[in-house]
């Protein structure tokens, strides 16, 4: 292993042209079932590109669509033999561009077909799944059961299993429609301020198809285990680059009764202050949401309940109890304390059915914010997470910068986490300029805050590698990249994304901070 | 500044020992052994050996093992790794042992014969332990970083201590060459951060000490990770550690550590990950170091995430049997309260019978501080029957009516289970003196036969609904067998402990078998070698049939990767080929 250069790469010496072509052949041979290995131009193009993010998309050479963990052995195999890129593609379309082609071109196995739940263990509060399926379905398919549990990890309504694992969201994946060319802020991974996220304990074991071909268990079912670190751990986040996950386990957690509240504030410094106390105080919260003027007017115009709310700076509150006492206990101690931060117009839902529309209102941030923007918009989000108590100042900040640039830009965070949401609305080039330094600005506020840029969600992909120096540290780099080196030598699994090239100009950041 | 004296360790965790109580602590008292391997810090002779009670995995293993144990240098897998972990030679050790006193100063590097021997040795397993070449007392990161380049330089292997609380040998020394880095010096408080919920610490701060500081700054917060007594986060860290608490806050795999300052075997630090609780960069190598046992890097500092304070109450359920207990559980926490019950406890009913004997002498026994006196015969408390479980509700800030009703749910559901003899403590006082059951379980075990007994702690996890049948099959085993042992189980987690007493080499050897056939049965149920415990020295051999080869294999590589010269706790954790391949021979024999 000695002293192998530390770039992350590996060798880059990928099979030739003539290589793929018999690779492709191969892979044909070995799946004759019609549509199985698909070289169809449409297929390569839509798998390689994605009209959500602002990255140079890349077909791939080959589509595959294995329906077990067998199959994905056998491309992998054939991939080592012919050293050719694989990228794994999770069902729904990610955001940073996790899932661009190589150049060169390079196998894109696309897990969808991969779909099923495999096993409930509903007094173990458990389920084992493949990674193709949703995680909307598994919940459907609970309910459909009757089984009171849910999975809480909340990203896209589409994102699947896999692809979760893969990103580490709290929430991340996208939508499928292809025409919509922006993501997440629509779909509220809200419940992260009860549930945590995908880096905590939802994920008890995976089933993982190394680079080299081999097939491993992370972990039995157990609920805990200290025998050693817990490789289940590498593959959450990893993005595909350490291994293509075929079969995970999943923890559940009982549904508890809902409602939906709302209060409105004086400006985002105030109602981000009084979400840290109501979190301290440790009242049952599911789900905290900020939603800035600029939202609440989209929403008047475009959301879809109907309802006007005041234009200023509003929260969102989920909150969660046993029993409609133990609710109304809680609204009440969240009305206080909003109170004493200068919150009013304090309301809480009805019913259920009140609650579902209120909540529909926070859900659809992001087509209410397209339509605000007219005809023709699109918009670029971001994603910035914080210790919570900068959160009051940094979306202070954002906000004044978005007015001053000109941009329509609403913002709707997960105060509860300290991660927020811009979606910054353009249609000319010219406004897309002002969009890119409105967000290299945030980013900049977010690490002088001890924050994450951007990536609170995301991942990182293509979009953000640049930043990973900088908020990791040049050490953490270096050790993420040599795992990558020691579990993916040849550098097959969905090269180029995540690890960035080389440090950026100021390695100043150095090894700690 | 070094570890305290048996007789205070014994007394801090009579007086403080939360529920999941690493019962060692007391073994400590009680099974002071007669005879170290100290000469010379060489290879320990095998009559010692079985004098000082090997552990189950010698006995069981035989010679390749023991081999391997007393000749790590040479086990690696490959080649590549046999020739780079050659470790320094007696003379170099000697020169290494300057170079750190230069590097630090004088009062920080230790090499009085009994301070190497009783930091490399543990009261609290009966797994092969050696003295250490010395003992280092860093005051920071910087300190562990010259350490870690002279163990480097010198080849000399490096074993992280701190808590010593620690039950599978995680920091027993290395054929008496190892430099131990005691951590506990590093226990300061750097900055607590109330408004994120967060803590800034060095790793030797313990947690209960972090509790009390909260508390005593009127903080209504705290760190939900709930191990034994006297562990510090550097060993939570280390063990990937969990307590009572996991029920409602998990384990320390989940999100409470935000992140590490590591100091990596090649003399790098890094931090992690920044401070924001939120965050998808990467996967987290904040994770590798969890579990991890010291074997890539030394955790200086830590960021931890708090919870806020609730109130909580305690209830108590009896219950004819474990199945019937658990599934009462399993409906507790499927019901939407399921995730306000804080922990869920079981003691099995020798459990019970030797808390009604402890109960007995408990006002004279418990000052003294004495095991000894413990050997009464059981009567009179009124709960000494079946199996029970007890369950602690947490309710929300000034939900009180949330805590009844909770109780009252639980009752219920109990009742449906067959439980009887419900009681829910009204006041603080009362759920703390029904929570003693609970907290005194390892010490009324130990009292429970006869004076001289010691005790052997195992530690299994499996899916919950599997718990039953292990109970019920590891209860009818050591019937068979004739051990004497206590079941006591975070239940809802479905991780258990059982407590095994033994008098003598011939009854040691019953509880060893016994030990290995509750862990295969465990593992073989889709269950862990170790819920929460670590691996060390005494689960190694599991590994590989609780993981598979190419887990374990991904595992050793990348230690490979991280630290080449293999000068992290060697020996530790990572199960040898070798024994990989005697270990299908010794389940073959244990099944």
């Amino acid at each position: 292993m000695s002293r192998a250069s530390d770039d992350g790469k590996g060798p880059t010496a990928y099979g030739s042209p003539e290589d793929f072509k018999r690779a492709v052949q191969e892979m044909q041979a070995t799946f004759p079932t019609e549509g199985v290995v698909s070289t169809h131009p449409d297929d390569l193009f839509a798998h390689g590109f994605s009209t959500n993010v602002y990255h140079e998309g890349i077909p791939h050479s080959v589509v595959v669509y294995p329906q077990s963990t067998e199959d994905v052995v056998k491309i992998v195999k054939i991939a080592n033999n012919y050293r050719m890129p694989v990228v794994a593609y999770s069902g729904a379309t990610s955001l940073e561009g996790h899932f661009i082609g190589t150049k060169g071109g390079g196998i894109c196995v696309d897990m969808s077909g991969m779909d099923k739940i495999l096993e409930i263990h509903e007094s173990d509060s458990d389920l084992v799944c493949q990674p193709g399926v949703g995680w909307v379905e598994i919940n459907h398919a609970l309910k459909e059961q009757g089984i009171p549990l849910f999975f809480p990890i909340d990203p896209a309504p589409t994102a699947t299993i896999g692809g979760m694992l893969s990103t580490g969201c709290s929430g991340s994946e996208t939508i499928n429609s292809m025409e919509s060319f922006l993501l997440d802020t629509h779909h509220t991974p809200a419940n992260a301020v009860r549930y945590g996220t995908a880096k905590g304990e939802w994920f008890l074991n995976a089933t993982v198809v190394l680079p080299s071909g081999e097939v491993i268990k992370t972990r039995q079912r157990s609920r805990k285990s200290s025998a050693g670190f817990d490789v289940t751990k590498l593959f959450i986040g990893a993005e595909g680059t350490l291994g293509i996950v075929t079969e995970v386990t999943i923890r559940l957690a009982p549904v508890v009764p809902t409602t939906v509240a709302t209060a409105q504030f004086p400006d985002v410094r105030s109602a981000s202050e009084a979400v840290i106390e109501i979190l301290n105080h440790g009242v049952g919260i599911q789900c905290v949401e900020l939603c800035d003027a600029a939202f609440m007017e989209a929403t008047n115009l475009h959301g879809p309940s109907g309802r006007k709310y005041a234009v200023t700076d509003h929260l969102f509150f989920k909150l969660q109890g046993p029993t409609q006492a133990s609710l109304k206990e809680t609204a009440r101690i969240v009305q206080e304390v909003a109170k004493k931060h200068g919150g009013s117009s304090f309301k809480v839902a009805k019913n259920d059915e009140e609650a579902e529309d209120m909540w529909a209102d926070r859900k659809n941030a992001h087509y209410s914010s397209l339509l605000w923007g007219g005809e023709g918009t699109k918009a670029w989000a971001t994603d910035v997470c914080v210790p919570i108590s900068k959160l009051p100042e940094l979306v202070y900040e954002t906000q004044k910068d978005i007015e001053r640039s000109g941009i329509k830009g609403p913002i709707v965070g997960h105060a509860g986490d300290g991660n927020f949401h811009s979606l910054l609305l353009f249609k000319t080039d010219e406004e897309l300029v002002k969009v890119r330094d409105l967000v290299h600005r945030m980013v900049e506020r977010a690490i002088a805050r001890e924050g994450t840029c951007m990536h609170g969600e995301h991942g990182v992909g293509i979009g953000k590698r640049e930043f990973l120096y900088e908020e990791l540290g040049e050490g953490t780099v270096k050790l993420m990249k040599k795992i990558k080196k020691t579990i993916d030598p040849l550098n097959l699994f969905n090269p180029g994304k995540l690890y960035p090239d080389a440090p950026k100009s100021k390695s100043s950041s150095g090894d700690g901070h | 500044m070094l570890r305290s004296s048996p007789l205070r360790c014994g007394t801090r965790a009579l007086c403080r020992v939360p529920a999941s109580s690493t019962p060692s602590h007391l073994s400590r008292d009680i099974s002071r052994r007669a005879s170290y391997s100290t000469s010379n810090g060489a290879e320990p002779k095998t009559q010692t050996w079985c004098r000082t009670c090997v552990g189950a995995s010698v006995l069981l293993s035989g010679l390749a093992l023991s081999i391997f144990l007393t000749r790590p240098s040479t086990s690696s897998h490959d080649k590549k790794s046999r020739s780079s972990s050659k470790y320094a030679s007696p003379d170099e050790v000697k020169t290494a042992i300057s170079a750190l006193r230069s590097a630090l100063k004088p009062d920080q590097v230790l090499t009085d014969p009994d301070v190497l021997l009783s930091y490399g040795s543990s009261d609290n397993t009966y797994h092969h332990s050696s003295p250490h070449a010395v003992v280092v007392l860093p005051r920071s990161t910087e300190d562990v970083i010259e350490v870690v380049n002279v163990a480097r330089q010198y080849r000399v292997p490096i074993v992280p201590y701190s808590g010593a609380t620690s039950l599978e040998g995680q920091f027993a020394g290395f054929k008496g060459e190892s430099i131990c880095i005691d951590m506990s010096g590093m226990d300061k408080i750097l900055a607590i951060h109330k408004d994120d919920a967060d803590l800034v610490c060095q790793a030797g701060a313990r947690w209960e000490d972090i509790n009390e500081t909260l508390k005593d700054k009127g903080i209504p917060l705290f760190f939900p990770l709930d191990p034994g007594p006297g562990a510090t986060i550097g060993g939570m860290v280390g063990t990937g550690c969990s307590g009572t608490n996991a029920v409602r806050y998990g384990t320390a795999r989940g999100e409470w550590f935000l992140n590490l300052t590591v100091v990596l075997p090649n003399g790098k630090v890094i931090k992690t990950k920044r401070r924001a609780c939120k965050s998808a960069t990467g996967f987290d190598t904040t994770k590798l170091f969890i579990g991890a046992e010291g074997t890539l890097g030394i955790v200086t500092e830590a960021t931890l995430r708090l919870a806020p304070v609730l109130p909580t109450r305690v209830a108590l359920a009896q219950f004819p049997d474990a199945e019937k207990a658990v599934s009462a559980v399993q409906e507790i926490l499927l019901s939407p309260y399921g995730s306000n019950m804080q922990c869920i406890e079981f003691l099995d009913e020798n459990s019970m019978i030797s808390f009604t004997s402890f109960e007995t002498t408990y006002l004279t026994f418990y000052p003294s501080a004495s095991c000894s006196l413990l050997n009464v015969s059981p009567d009179g408390y009124p709960l000494a029957d079946p199996a029970d479980a007890l369950l602690q509700a947490a309710g929300h800030v000034g939900h009180d009516r949330l805590r009844g009703s909770a109780a009252g749910s639980v009752k219920t559901i109990a009742g449906a289970h067959s439980g009887s003899n419900f009681q829910f403590a009204r006041t603080d006082e009362e759920a703390e003196s029904l929570w003693e059951v609970r907290k005194y379980a390892l010490v009324a075990t130990l009292g429970w036969r006869q004076q001289g007994d010691r005790l052997w702690t195992t530690d299994v996890c499996v899916p919950v609904s599997k718990l039953p049948e292990l109970v019920y099959e590891t209860q009818k085993d050591m019937n068979e067998h004739g051990v004497t042992a206590t079941i006591v189980g975070h239940v809802g987690d479905g991780n258990f402990h059982s407590f095994m007493l033994f008098h003598d080499d011939k009854e040691l050897e019953k509880v060893s078998a016994a030990v290995h056939r509750l862990v295969h049965h465990a593992i073989d149920l889709d269950g862990t070698c170790t819920g929460e415990h670590g691996v060390g020295l005494g689960k190694k051999e599991y590994l590989v049939g609780e993981l598979g080869e190419g887990t374990v294999e991904l595992m050793r590589s990348i230690k490979q990767t991280i630290d080449p010269l293999n000068i992290m706790n060697p020996g530790k954790l990572y199960p040898d080929p070798s024994e990989v391949a005697n270990k299908a021979v010794t389940r073959d024999k244990a099944v």
